[in-house]
């Protein structure tokens, strides 16, 4: 009995965890919320002005030191790119250590120190955190500056800028916050060879001993530390770094664009253009504003699921991604929105990116969004709270800004106080779409045809953010080619001229609709010069026009004209298998953009004629007439070429005829049949 | 005497050191074949859920290259039960985060949630397993996404063309002559037929790992994890043979040009074995010292000391089925790539004739100690290494025990290795030149 029951259960249980099933088209509801803990922070300050920032976490037998100098900007002027040197030259040395000393012991350790014109860094094993710890202050307080390694450093600075001078990302993010700041302003001014030529020594050592001071640092520690003996070696070694008498200064102020304007840069070799909408603000953490800016800014394009991210992206094809940032700070904060898009949908990719700008401004987000968005903010704060860097960051934003004690015990609740008016308010207030930038660099001759249609002022400035004119619209030629080099190179690229001036007769039959009508077009041409065109539909020859290499003539709706004088003279010139022998005689004007794709241009008489540079291939014809005494030019465009009998021929002809466009697509094509000489009687 | 130790003082240090960073994990494997590792740390209330899908570029056709990382993105577009942009959003609106990213050998899908959101972490990768919905649309869409990814990251990138260049002259036979982004015509060419039989071979849950670690409960996650993966069917089985290569025997010359920049650069390319085998890990040490840090062989002499170079570096580039060891430099002012070729090779005969010091021995010692203790610190991270021992290495447990092998690494094998695999004969010399202005 026991045994049957035992063995009952068995089976149910059994059963039980093998069909267990769960209702996928359910998603799945969250748990309770996770309690969140902020870390502790020990924080105090030295008489020099240094603040010391303290978070002990022994998960790993590791810990880093982060010196940040929080100087207020300032701007170095014809000598841009002095902070920047003498940065670099920190810690190469010092009054206790060689260069080559200092470098083996952090190598050995296995660790590393870092120094930049606005602090250093140092992470190591904890094991030699108190040795690496030294090392790093040694380097702040007793750096040598020697004329060996400053020379080493120009050297290395001017070889970095030149090579990032092709660069599109790299000249995008120098000119856009050059105009968007001013190229006086400490940050939009950026370093040049002229600039950094004029540094010398003396001015690096004077900007070390006017700026590199404790006064406005904060030292910041975190990792597998004890806080007492910690703030003992900190007194220790940091103590005696000298207060300084920094210089004063005075931010230029900053201000927007009248009304919205294109701000070009052509960079040639670009292909994607690095497109950025922006505006400078008025905003710094601490602001009330501060939490609606952030969620406004979220739902446009704050992440993967804001709405440039869907409309450029997972809409329209546009880019990899595209996305808004908002900028808080004390003095420079802006608004940015970007993508970086492929040439030709540059001009689309802006209509786009302001018309998401406008939308968020004058209509109110949806709840669902706000809800979305808040809780993005709420998950990642949640998740990252418990982090000892967290901890780290959030008692020095709360040392650099001012910022009441409890800033970070009330965010959450700030982010979920935030109505959908205030989000709105803020994006009225902080994208100003009416009065901002719109910063493209890319490929002139690809987008700005386009760009131009927009109804934008566009300003040109070069890569050093200096204004500049627009850039030609046509690419050079190269040096020695001529019509007859392209003429023959098209020849090759169908097949050879050899076998295309073989053919005896070529019947062409193609259909098209024309105003609701299907028609039919048949040429048949016989070398040497011999041409006929019938246009068949409706049941009849509508027209039919025939060349038999002497004299020719016209037919419309039965009535016949002969062809004389200009009209003979036409025929003449338009027979033969392959017009292109005559266009070996023009001239290559100059390679032009079409959607995209360069093309020659050989003007042979009243004709320009389009060979795609890549494949050889024609790929259009413009024929200048006279209508009614005016000029009037014919544009056909070649496409869709395909093999028969070894000769490629384009299957879809597409022209324009004044307002009136027809597309043929070629049904049939024979070489050397079909084609008798009562065709051209 | 001294030396044995020296080395005995490290490596009982070392043992009390691993004992305390111990990774700890369990691991089982399901009926239907899908692998599964569980790491649980209840120190933050985060959790990773992840799948690690044994595909990449290199079981592409060699006329469609980059359908991996295309089907990659393909796989958010929805699932039967999640629809077409819903992906992101149901992310994000419960406090998450996730990507993915694909290699040659690889495929790689993660989300990071608060801890109370495991089942709906898990739901997600077992939809996408089970029941992705793919279709003209989604692959529309994200051919155009690809190929702004493949301007925006290589076309547009400064040097952004040296790797595709190297692998087409390391690489014959085996697809890693191909690269992981593709080639802009074989993303076109890519029809919806191949995507939907490309997820039916390998999108099966034997070809997957799902890692699950962070704030977790056990017994509660297994049970959960049958509930949601237990009933997806098997796949067939996967054959795979990939062709091998024949070693290099003579130097490979080649030129690539690049219209992004104005210095040009040199790299010396040498095909190595498997990640898998002792060889590349002698291979990672020998490139730490010669470049790695301002003490290190060649930045100190071609950067530092001659002022020869811009930059200079050596980069171990190991894979599953082979490796790329490339050593480049950027000249500085008027020195030639030549002149740069041969101070790196001067470091190179160096170390392939002689020990290295005592002292650079202790300094990488010490350095792949400090990477061991760095690499286990995020919990995602952790997740990542445990998929990628177990899928491509076969062996989950190497992410306490790989640093074993590098403490038993002497200096007489990075003398031999060295010598057995970066010969002048054995490798690509490609010039990466800029591209002549038009302008």
């Amino acid at each position: 009995m026991k045994t049957k029951i035992a063995l009952l259960i068995a089976v149910l249980t059994l059963s039980f965890s093998v069909t267990a099933q769960v209702d996928r088209s359910i998603q799945p509801k969250p748990g309770p919320a996770p309690k969140v803990k902020l870390g502790k922070a020990e924080t105090f300050t030295l008489d020099n002005g240094l603040k010391v920032i303290i978070v002990e976490n022994h998960k790993l037998p590791r810990a880093s030191a982060s010196l940040t100098i929080d100087n207020k900007p300032y701007v170095e002027g014809d000598k841009i790119g002095v902070s920047q040197l003498m940065g670099g030259l920190l810690g190469r040395g010092t009054k206790n250590i060689t260069k080559d000393a200092f470098n083996e012991k952090v190598d050995y350790l296995g660790a590393n120190v870092s120094f930049h014109s606005n602090g250093a860094n140092a992470r190591s094993l904890k094991k030699y955190f108190s040795e690496v710890l030294s090392l790093m202050a040694d380097g702040v307080k007793n750096s040598n500056f020697t004329k060996e390694e400053f020379d080493k450093q120009v050297k290395l600075t001017l070889d970095g800028i030149k090579s990032n001078a092709k660069s599109v990302t790299a000249v995008a993010r120098r000119v856009e916050s050059a105009l968007i700041f001013g190229k006086n302003h400490p940050s939009g001014e950026f370093a040049t060879k002229k600039s950094i030529e004029n540094i010398s020594l003396e001015d690096v050592k004077n900007n070390y001993n006017a700026y590199y001071k404790p006064n406005n640092a904060y030292l910041v520690i975190v990792g597998d530390v004890n806080t007492k003996k910690i703030k003992k070696q900190v007194v220790s070694l940091f103590s005696n770094w000298e207060k300084g008498s920094i210089p004063t200064t005075t931010v230029p102020a900053i201000k927007n664009v009248p009304h919205t304007e294109i701000d070009f840069i052509n960079m040639d070799n670009a292909v994607q253009s690095e497109i950025v909408i922006a505006n400078t603000i008025n905003l710094k953490l601490g602001d009330k504003k501060y939490y609606a800016a952030l969620l406004a800014n979220s739902i446009l394009g704050g992440s993967g699921t804001a709405r440039l991210f869907m409309n450029l992206r997972e809409d329209k094809g546009y880019t990899y991604g595209s996305y808004s940032s908002i900028r808080q700070s004390r003095y420079a904060a802006s608004f940015r929105a970007s993508a970086s898009v492929r040439n030709i949908v540059t001009d689309s990719s802006v209509v786009e990116l302001q018309k998401e700008i406008n939308k968020i401004r004058f209509q109110k987000v949806t709840a669902e969004e706000l809800k979305n968005a808040k809780a993005a903010y709420i998950g990642s704060f949640v998740m990252n709270v418990q982090k000892p860097s967290t901890a780290a960051r959030f008692a020095l934003n709360i040392a650099m800004y001012d910022l009441p004690k409890d800033y970070y015990e009330n965010y959450l609740a700030n982010i979920n106080a935030v109505s959908l008016q205030e989000v709105q308010d803020a994006a009225h207030q902080f994208f100003t779409g009416n009065k901002a930038r719109i910063i493209i660099t890319g490929k002139g001759i690809d987008v700005l045809k386009n760009l131009e249609k927009l109804k934008y002022n566009i300003n040109y400035f070069d890569k050093n953010a200096n204004p500049t004119v627009k850039p030609k619209m046509n690419m050079p030629i190269p040096a020695g080619l001529t019509a007859t080099n392209v003429v023959d190179t098209y020849f090759k690229a169908i097949g050879g001229a050899d076998k295309a001036h073989a053919i005896k007769t070529i019947m062409t039959s193609s259909d098209a609709k024309v105003q609701g009508m299907a028609i039919n077009l048949t040429t048949k041409t016989a070398a040497p010069n011999k041409t006929s065109v019938v246009v068949f539909g409706m049941g009849q020859t509508l027209s039919k026009q025939v060349f038999d290499g002497s004299k020719g003539y016209a037919e419309q709706q039965g009535r016949r004209t002969d062809l004389t004088g200009e009209k003979l003279k036409e025929a003449k010139e338009n027979s033969g298998l392959f017009k292109d022998d005559l266009y070996k005689s023009g001239s290559l004007d100059r390679i032009e953009n079409l959607e995209g794709k360069p093309a020659y241009v050989v003007i042979s008489g009243k004709t320009e004629v389009y060979y795609d540079v890549k494949s050889g291939l024609k790929v259009k014809e413009v024929v200048t007439s006279k209508a009614g005494g005016k000029e009037v030019k014919n544009p056909v465009n070649f496409s869709d070429y395909k093999v028969v009998n070894g000769i490629k021929f384009p299957h879809k002809i597409s022209m324009k005829m004044g307002p009136m466009s027809m597309e043929f697509i070629v049904k049939e094509i024979k070489i050397n049949e079909g084609v008798t000489d009562a065709d051209f009687k | 005497m001294k030396k044995n130790i020296l080395a005995l003082g490290l490596s009982l240090f070392a043992f009390a050191n691993t004992q305390a960073q111990k990774v700890e994990f369990e691991e089982y494997t399901l009926k239907n074949g899908l692998h599964v590792i569980l790491h649980q740390d209840n120190t933050a209330p985060v959790v990773t859920t992840a799948v690690m899908y044994h595909v990449g570029a290199k079981d592409e056709q060699p006329n469609r290259t980059g359908m991996a990382h295309f089907f990659e993105h393909l796989l958010f577009e929805g699932t039967k039960n999640i629809k077409k942009g819903e992906w992101f959003k149901i992310v994000s609106s419960n406090g998450g985060n996730n990507n993915a990213n694909t290699t040659d050998d690889r495929t790689y899908y993660y989300e990071v949630f608060p801890s109370n959101n495991l089942k709906l972490g898990l739901w997600m990768e077992s939809e996408r397993l089970l029941h992705p919905v793919i279709n003209q649309g989604g692959v529309d869409t994200q051919n155009e996404v690809v190929k702004e990814e493949k301007r925006l990251r290589v076309d547009n990138q400064p040097y952004g063309g040296f790797l595709a260049n190297v692998k087409k002259h390391m690489f014959s036979k085996h697809p890693y002559k191909g690269t992981t982004i593709g080639k802009m015509k074989h993303l076109d060419d890519a029809t919806l037929e191949e995507f939907i039989a490309f997820n039916k071979k390998f999108y099966v849950p034997n070809n997957a790992t799902l890692v699950v670690a962070g704030d977790i409960q056990k017994p509660e996650t297994k049970k959960l994890i049958n509930d949601y993966f237990g009933s997806i069917p098997r796949g067939k089985a996967i054959e795979r043979n990939f062709p091998k290569e024949a070693p290099i025997t003579t130097q490979i010359n080649a030129k690539a040009y690049d219209a992004n920049i104005q210095i040009p650069a040199i790299m010396a390319a040498y095909r190595t074995p498997s990640f898998k085998t002792r060889d590349a890990r002698v291979l990672d040490m020998i490139s730490s010292y010669l470049s790695d840090g301002r003490s290190s062989k060649l930045y100190k002499k071609m950067v530092d000391e001659k002022k020869m170079a811009l930059q200079v570096g050596a980069i171990n580039l190991s894979q599953e089925d082979y490796g790329m060891y490339i050593l480049y430099g950027l000249p500085q002012g008027k020195n030639t790539l030549e002149s740069l070729v041969s101070g790196i090779d001067e470091e190179v005969v160096k170390i392939q004739t002689t020990l290295i010091s005592e002292k650079a021995y202790q300094k990488l010692q010490n350095k792949f100690e400090n990477r061991f203790v760095n690499s286990n610190a995020s919990v995602d991270g952790v997740a990542n290494s445990l998929a990628r021992f177990h899928v491509l290495y076969g062996d989950t447990n190497l992410i306490n025990t790989e640093i074993d092998i590098y403490r038993s690494i002497t200096r007489e094998e990075i003398r031999n290795v060295a010598k057995k695999y970066l010969n002048k004969n054995q490798r690509l010399l490609l010039e990466y030149l800029p591209k002549k202005d038009t302008k």
